[in-house]
């Protein structure tokens, strides 16, 4: 074992850097995965591999699924990987972003080099169909009329992006809600549809069902326009509250990979995400598509993290 | 509640499901016969391997392995006097004496016909009683969630027969467990000690698999100088047919198959109760109460229907309402969840096909069952025990090891694996049950949490724990399931 690895090494230390892209992928790539195995972001990664390895001229590309500690865990490993081009992984905007700001990690979002995004689900508010607010103006009337009476359920822990999402808004409109971190959409959307929690919050992807079969009603989006899997529903702009929110998933390497082994990954990926036979899965999958390049998903990243920042000065989340 | 079966019914038959089928229960037998290889184990070693099978060919496995498994527990249980799976620690009773007095392969027979009809009528009354409770389990939100938790930790306490001191200690041990790991309301870390593995707390499958798969490993070692059955010890021809003296055998099998569904209902039962509760109770109506223990097939029938009866049941609140009754409950949970199904009410809804699907694989793998065990099995696996204790134990550590390891890719998980295991080793010589222990791993943060939960929405206001009939019923229920005990001793001064 320890031979073999040494001769594979061997022509990496001997050959100038654009050999050293040339011969790569010379060995299986692995793919990191900070959650469990069967997750929404173990789906994506095995669905997009496939695609991947197709445009990377038949390289084989591995799932390795790292759970723990709610990603930490596995974006751990990704950002002390060896630059080599053979370790890539997801992260999960803005969680990520929101654990390096509230609290010590062993990685920043400086410690990765993006590859692209592939996914965007924004966050929505939604009632059971049978409530009393009509609309995100009536409930947010309601929960300045009763502040901090009216509970608001979401699917993760204190600091998840919907209760971050909420921080903003209850700063932008000054209601105050009571907030139940639920940690995980189906005990949230089951107490929702039972009646047991007035209000929640999930991603879009994950209500639009149970909306379409008239159970429940999608107050607002949080989405910058309104969002092709759900043309009916206002987002929270057009209802005068500026709360953008939801989580992305996006490919990444650690920082310092060799630049033409980053494109040929980049190329890759983006070629992946623009086959047609992968477009029709992820549609039937209900995965929400959003490629960003690797440009501007950088940019994204750093442009979240200011954000956060931002809140965490306004209201820390724990 | 029939279209989605008879949507589901076409993928069932699909050859891929059928042969997973075949598959998973031929598996089952063999790690049912195994001893030490328990069926939570050999579903939890199972699930890995699943990741990138289609949902009801994975399922279609875990089904044939849990059915399978039950009864191949009483072969080594028959032959040996080594229960292959802890249900079937009340075969061995009777079972034993009929093989050493040369009748191993009718004590077999009766067994698996016995464990197959407790299975089959188990399994319809999954797919009968499973809708209801779906449609019924909407009325429960965090607060009745919470009852439910104290319910099934009531169950627990009372059930646990011999020395309740003990029984309280184990179920103690595993609260205690379920206590590290994040803090879900507040975000802060409880008994994480800064190490990042422990922030999600334990994981279930590591523990479960710890605490049953290993301490039988040491045992086994202790003893490795043993040799491994000798080839003509093995008597495993059929003698006389059990479905020949069905009248005989009848009244058992349906008394035995109610009482393991019933308490395979029940989230805080667990399958060894099951089974010799139904022994105990075979033996209390029988006109001849005094041959059992000696060799009397009933209590072989009566142990196996009731085991059998116990496995499709206890999915019953699993499947609806996410809680799992049992060990081996938790680990199918767990084999859902990796093929993105969440278990609990909205799984009907959400995937009807796959649950249905999933329910018809129950009953057929408990039929098949007869075929594969009656026919095949009994004869074939029963050479396993032949194997000598110094090559089954490391195959049995290495497997499990295997096994642990990749459901998480961590060698964290490892160190868990081996600490648990010395613990339920421990347990085990002491003769603590572990049983309460895995409940109260499984109860216990769901208990805090929901409590936690339901107070955050009602703002703190005790009220609103007893502000649904849906809580109602599940305290009454438990209030029950507390003072039976003072109920039953007071019916026996009367009488």
């Amino acid at each position: 074992m320890i031979r073999r690895r040494t001769l594979l090494a061997a022509p990496a230390l001997v050959l100038p850097a654009a050999a050293r892209a040339q011969a790569w992928p010379a060995r299986p790539i692995s793919m990191i995965v900070a959650f469990g195995a069967g997750g929404g972001t173990d789906v994506a990664a095995r669905s997009i591999a496939r695609f991947m390895e197709k445009h990377l001229g038949g390289a084989s590309i591995g799932v390795v699924n790292r759970p723990g500690a709610g990603g930490e865990v596995g974006w751990t490993a990704l950002a002390q990987a060896a630059p080599d081009g053979y370790t890539i992984g997801f992260i999960n905007v803005p969680a990520i972003v929101a654990m390096t700001v509230e609290k010590q990690t062993r990685f920043t979002i400086d410690s990765f080099a993006p590859i692209g995004n592939i996914a965007y689900d924004p966050a929505i508010l939604c009632v059971r169909s049978d409530s009393p607010y009509a609309s995100l103006g009536a409930f947010i009337q309601a929960a300045k009329a009763e502040p901090g009476r009216i509970t608001v359920g979401t699917s993760g822990a204190p600091g998840n992006s919907e209760h971050l999402a909420l921080l903003v808004m209850q700063r932008l409109t000054g209601a105050r809600i009571n907030h139940a971190p639920f940690g995980g959409t189906a005990p949230l959307r089951t107490a929702l549809l039972g009646g047991h929690v007035p209000a929640a919050t999930f991603n879009l992807s994950e209500g639009v069902d149970q909306a379409a079969e008239g159970n429940l009603r999608i107050l607002g989006v949080m989405s910058v326009e309104r969002e092709a899997m759900a043309p009916d529903v206002p987002t929270f702009r057009e209802q005068g509250v500026d709360v953008v929110a939801g989580s992305s998933r996006g490919l990444v390497a650690p920082k310092g990979v060799d630049a033409a082994i980053l494109a040929r990954l980049q190329d890759a990926l983006a070629r992946a995400i623009n086959d047609p036979e992968y477009r029709e899965a992820a549609i039937k999958a209900k995965v929400p598509l959003r490629y960003m390049p690797a440009e501007e998903y950088g940019a994204f990243l750093k442009k979240t993290l200011e954000e956060m920042r931002a809140i965490w000065a306004a209201t820390p989340w724990r | 509640m029939f279209d989605p079966l008879l949507v589901a019914a076409p993928s069932v038959l699909a050859p891929t499901s059928i042969l997973a089928m075949v598959l998973g229960t031929a598996m089952g037998l063999v790690v049912g016969a195994m001893p030490g290889l328990t069926v939570t184990t050999g579903i939890a070693v199972l699930i890995p391997f699943t990741f990138g099978l289609d949902p009801l060919v994975a399922l279609g496995l875990m089904a044939g392995m849990y059915n399978g498994g039950s009864y191949g527990g009483a072969i080594t249980a028959i032959l040996l006097r080594v229960p292959g799976t802890p249900a079937s620690v009340a075969t061995v009773l009777d079972g034993y004496p009929l093989a050493q007095s040369g009748r191993a392969g009718y004590a077999l027979q009766v067994a698996v016909v016995s464990g197959t009809i407790g299975s089959v009528l188990s399994a319809l009354a999954l797919i009968l009683l499973a809708p209801p409770l779906a449609r019924v389990s909407l009325l429960f939100g965090p607060a009745e969630y919470f009852w439910v938790a104290m319910f099934g930790l009531a169950t627990v306490a009372v059930l646990l027969g011999d020395d309740p001191p003990k029984g309280l200690l184990s179920a103690a041990l595993g609260l205690m467990l379920g206590t590290v790991g994040q803090d879900l309301i507040t975000g802060s870390e409880r008994y994480t000690f800064d190490i990042l593995e422990l922030v999600d707390g334990f994981s279930i499958v590591v523990l479960l698999t710890g605490l049953y798969a290993l301490p039988p490993v040491f045992r086994m070692a202790e003893e490795a100088v043993r040799e491994g059955m000798p080839g003509s010890a093995l008597r495993l021809r059929r003698a006389g047919s059990v479905l020949a003296e069905w009248r005989r055998f009848l009244p058992v099998w349906l008394r035995s198959s109610l009482i393991g569904i019933v308490v395979g209902v029940m989230p805080g039962a667990a399958g060894s109760i099951t089974s010799l509760i139904a022994y105990n109770e075979a033996k209390r109506r029988s006109a001849e109460p005094e041959s059992f223990g000696k060799g009397n097939p009933e209590g072989v029938a009566a142990s196996e229907a009731g085991n059998g009866a116990d496995n499709a049941a206890a999915l019953v609140p699993a499947l609806t309402l996410g809680i799992p009754g049992s060990g081996v409950a938790a680990v199918i949970l767990g084999g859902l969840l990796v093929h993105g199904l969440r278990p609990g009410p909205q799984l009907f809804r959400e995937a009807p096909e796959i649950v249905y699907g999933f329910m018809l694989q129950m009953l057929v793998t408990a039929m098949l069952l007869l075929l594969l065990g009656g026919l095949a099995a009994t004869r074939l696996f029963g050479q396993v025990l032949r194997l000598p204790p110094v090559v089954l134990a490391p195959a049995i550590a290495v497997i499990t090891a295997v096994g642990v390891f990749a459901v998480n890719n961590s060698v964290f998980d490892l160190g868990v694996l081996f600490a648990i295991g010395l613990v339920g080793y421990a347990m085990e010589r002491l003769d603590y049950p572990t049983a309460p222990a895995v409940l109260g791993m499984l109860l216990g943060p769901m208990a805090e949490q929901q409590l936690r939960l339901a107070l955050t929405i009602g703002l703190g206001d005790p009220a609103v724990l007893v502000a649904n009939p849906a809580s109602w019923a599940v305290i009454a229920l438990t209030l029950l399931v507390l003072a039976s005990p003072w109920l039953r001793r007071g019916r026996t001064v009367t009488s």
